[in-house]
């Protein structure tokens, strides 16, 4: 290792006095990796459906949907968006940025899309 | 040494370049506000018991996001009881702790409302009597992670030329610097519209490091002089290469009239009989084949005799005016004539054919590679594969193809054209079988060639050069101002999606309809309710954006009843609020009251832990 990084104490040590189970002998090295679970399966596991609905839970504590009116903004300027584009379905402010929307290519159209969460995926 | 490390601690760029990171990137113990990986956290904790070089014998707090699941509660605890022996453990909520620390400076009172924004979401949880009321919290899948994301996207959008210096980093750092939030989005950004004063005020400009080309000075006389003197040296070359070439093919053509000459004096002096054994050596096979044969050489000899006599005349004015090749007339094409008419015919034809391979050549590669600009961090590989035309076409292709007509007749395949659909499909794109570019690419070789030799100023110019394909063609030098990011309508409207989500396509309410929903889910009544807007505390990293009291004060006053009460304060240190009152409680003499052991633990069990919930009013 070379000095400055053992300075730094960026790795750690193998083996700790202070602990009761190293680090090592919990998750060897080499062998496949324990695949943790993500989140949704996190929340699936837990099975809230058996529990009764009014105690709160990491599901139900979840904003709902807006109520206020949707303020649709243009995509690539930002400015009010009044205008919707079928073909690209981007929405626009004028005609200028409708210009510079038919002249873009596709992949930049689905990145705009994909801000809004709205890009066709081709699976 | 091949062992694989893991490294903790600050993104260190100058220690990292030791190891090879490039299999694996940063990773996070967190998924949301979840922790997940609990090897990853592990090891962040035991870097901290390094760092301090403590042996941990006394209880523990533990933070926690609002309604933890409990399965990661149970690793975490088990995590410590096993691995690090500790002797007992509590779990509270952040953002319950920051309000109780700021409670107890008299910033807010027992009943109010903590919004606490974080990283990855926001969250907004009543308090009543000092206790968090979690049946009424409330929470947005929107944090600081999603302004930056947001960004970040959209700068690179705009200026893909500088997508480089447009790191993670650095934009988080240009998001704390200058984004704020409007009082009212759509005004503000009718501001910018109508190209206001006060917007280019608000317009924020960051120059990138540039160095300006070195300009070049408008071509001297002397520049002019001897551009033009080798420009006629190159047209003298060439009229000494067509001089060489005329003179010879004219003594070509005087040996050969000499030869055939000689044979017809033979062939009158000898006898009708032998003709054919004469002519048997030579490829002519009589003797008015040979008479014809002399008369086309003398008339071709005349012919370019002839010419040189024109040509020479030509030249000279040639020489003297540069402009002349306007008033030449179109025929005179060949290089014997006018040799730098030819040339600029050869360069254009060059420059044709040499577009319209490259543009074959783009066409092919597109097809077969993925294009390079895509996405890397929104979207699969699938996405970003079929994005171009080309491949898009063939998906159109094969969709359709697949596609069960159902009730009307299948005609596919009566005409053989339609079989040829398949090869258009073919993933290959014609390596083999298309003849089309060949004629070309020849042609185009054929031409460089010739020019190379001619002409001293021509550089071939290789396909490598086709490696821009992603820049425009730069018809001008590049200047100060193409080298600047401007930050203008971006400053508000990213971290407007604090306050509309949807603007990010994440279907949830927004900060100020939260405080709304929280409040109507505590059903408390009318003057609590007044209590509790009387005494709003923000909290959370994401909180500090300029101009977010007022804009949640006006959202609030909106949806409230007329003339309610509405304060809204900031935490004292809205980013550690959350340790230092974490800390404060667990200093209090009555916190070991609130753990659990390790015995606690394993007898009740993980329903007993799902109900474990910390009293904060100690």
């Amino acid at each position: 290792m070379e000095p400055e990084v053992v300075e730094a104490e960026l790795v750690l040590p193998t083996h700790m006095k202070f602990k009761k189970i190293q680090m090592y002998e919990k998750y060897p090295k080499g062998q496949a990796r324990v695949r943790w679970k993500h989140l949704k399966q996190i929340i699936q596991a837990e099975n809230y459906q058996n529990y009764p609905p009014n105690e709160p839970n990491y599901v139900n504590i979840e904003s709902p949907p807006s109520t206020h009116p949707c303020k649709r903004i243009c995509d690539i300027t930002g400015y009010e968006a009044p205008y919707f584009d079928p073909r690209t379905k981007l929405h626009y402010a004028n005609a200028e940025v409708f210009k510079v929307i038919r002249s873009l290519p596709n992949d930049y159209v689905q990145r705009y899309l994909a801000l809004r969460n709205a890009a066709v995926v081709l699976r | 040494m091949r062992e694989t490390v893991t490294v903790v601690g600050d993104h260190n760029p100058a220690l990292l370049k030791y190891f090879d990171c490039t299999r694996s990137g940063p990773r996070s113990a967190f998924d949301g506000n979840v922790v997940y990986q609990f090897e990853i956290m592990e090891y962040a904790q035991l870097e901290i018991s390094v760092m301090f070089g403590i042996l941990i014998n006394h209880p523990v707090l533990i933070t926690e996001c609002a309604c933890n699941p409990v399965q990661s509660r149970s690793k975490i605890a088990e995590l410590l009881f096993e691995s690090y022996g500790v002797p007992s453990v509590a779990f509270g909520v952040d953002a319950a702790f920051s309000y109780k620390y700021n409670q107890q400076f008299g910033i807010c009172s027992k009943d109010g409302l903590a919004i606490c924004s974080g990283f990855n979401t926001s969250h907004v949880i009543p308090f009543l009597n000092g206790e968090p009321v979690y049946e009424a919290c409330c929470r947005t899948n929107v944090g600081g992670y999603h302004v930056t994301d947001y960004l970040k996207q959209l700068l690179s959008l705009k200026y893909p030329h500088h997508m480089s210096k447009l790191t993670w980093e650095k934009v988080e750092d240009l998001k704390m610097e200058h984004c704020y939030i409007a009082p009212d989005y759509a005004s503000e950004v009718r501001l910018f519209q109508k190209g206001d004063k006060k917007a280019e005020e608000k317009t924020r400009c960051w120059q990138l490091p540039w160095t300006p080309t070195p300009v070049e000075e408008a071509p001297s006389e002397e520049e002019i002089a001897r551009k033009a003197a080798l420009k006629e040296k190159q047209g003298q070359r060439l009229r000494e290469m067509a001089e060489a070439k005329r003179f010879n093919r004219i003594n070509d053509l005087e040996n050969e009239i000499r030869d055939l000459d000689m044979l017809l004096q033979r062939l009158r002096h000898v006898a009708e009989n032998d003709i054919p054994s004469i002519l048997g050596k030579t490829v002519y096979t009589s003797k008015q084949d040979v008479e014809s044969a002399l008369v086309k050489a003398t008339q071709s000899l005349r012919k370019a005799k002839g010419e040189p006599v024109e040509s020479v005349e030509k030249m000279d004015p040639s020489s003297t005016e540069k402009y002349n090749l306007i008033n030449v007339p179109d025929e005179m094409l060949t290089p014997d004539q006018n040799p730098e008419r030819y040339l600029e015919e050869l360069r254009a034809k060059h420059r044709d054919l040499s577009e319209k391979v490259e543009q074959r050549k783009k066409l092919k590669t597109n097809g077969g590679h993925s294009n390079g600009n895509h996405n890397g961090s929104g979207g699969g590989v699938g996405r970003g594969e079929r994005l171009n035309s080309s491949q898009r076409e063939r998906m159109r292709l094969l969709t359709t193809a697949a596609f069960d007509r159902g009730k009307g007749e299948d005609t596919f395949g009566t005409k053989d054209e339609d079989w040829q659909l398949y090869k258009l499909m073919s993933r290959d794109n014609d390596d083999d079988d298309d003849d089309k570019p060949d004629p070309d690419e020849a042609e185009l070789a054929r031409i460089s060639s010739r020019l190379q030799e001619i002409d001293p100023t021509f550089i071939f110019k290789s396909e490598a050069g086709s490696s821009s394909a992603a820049e425009a063609p730069r018809f001008r030098p590049l200047t100060k101002e193409d080298f600047q990011i401007i930050l203008g309508v971006e400053r508000f409207r990213c971290p407007e999606i604090l306050f509309n989500p949807n603007l990010i396509g994440i279907e949830q309410a927004g900060l100020d309809e939260m405080a709304g929903i929280s409040i109507r889910r505590s059903e408390a009544s009318k003057g609590v309710e007044e209590r509790i807007t009387n005494s709003i505390l923000l909290t959370g990293g994401s909180c500090l954006f300029p101009g977010m009291s007022e804009r949640l004060e006006a959202g609030i006053r909106m949806i409230r009843p007329c003339g309610t009460p509405i304060k809204i304060v900031k935490a004292s240190d809205p980013i550690l609020d959350a340790w230092r009152g974490a800390s404060a409680y667990a200093a209090a003499m009555q916190f070991p009251h609130q753990t659990f052991s390790r015995m606690d633990y394993y007898e009740k069990g993980e329903d007993w832990l799902r109900s474990y919930q910390l009293r904060y009013t100690i």
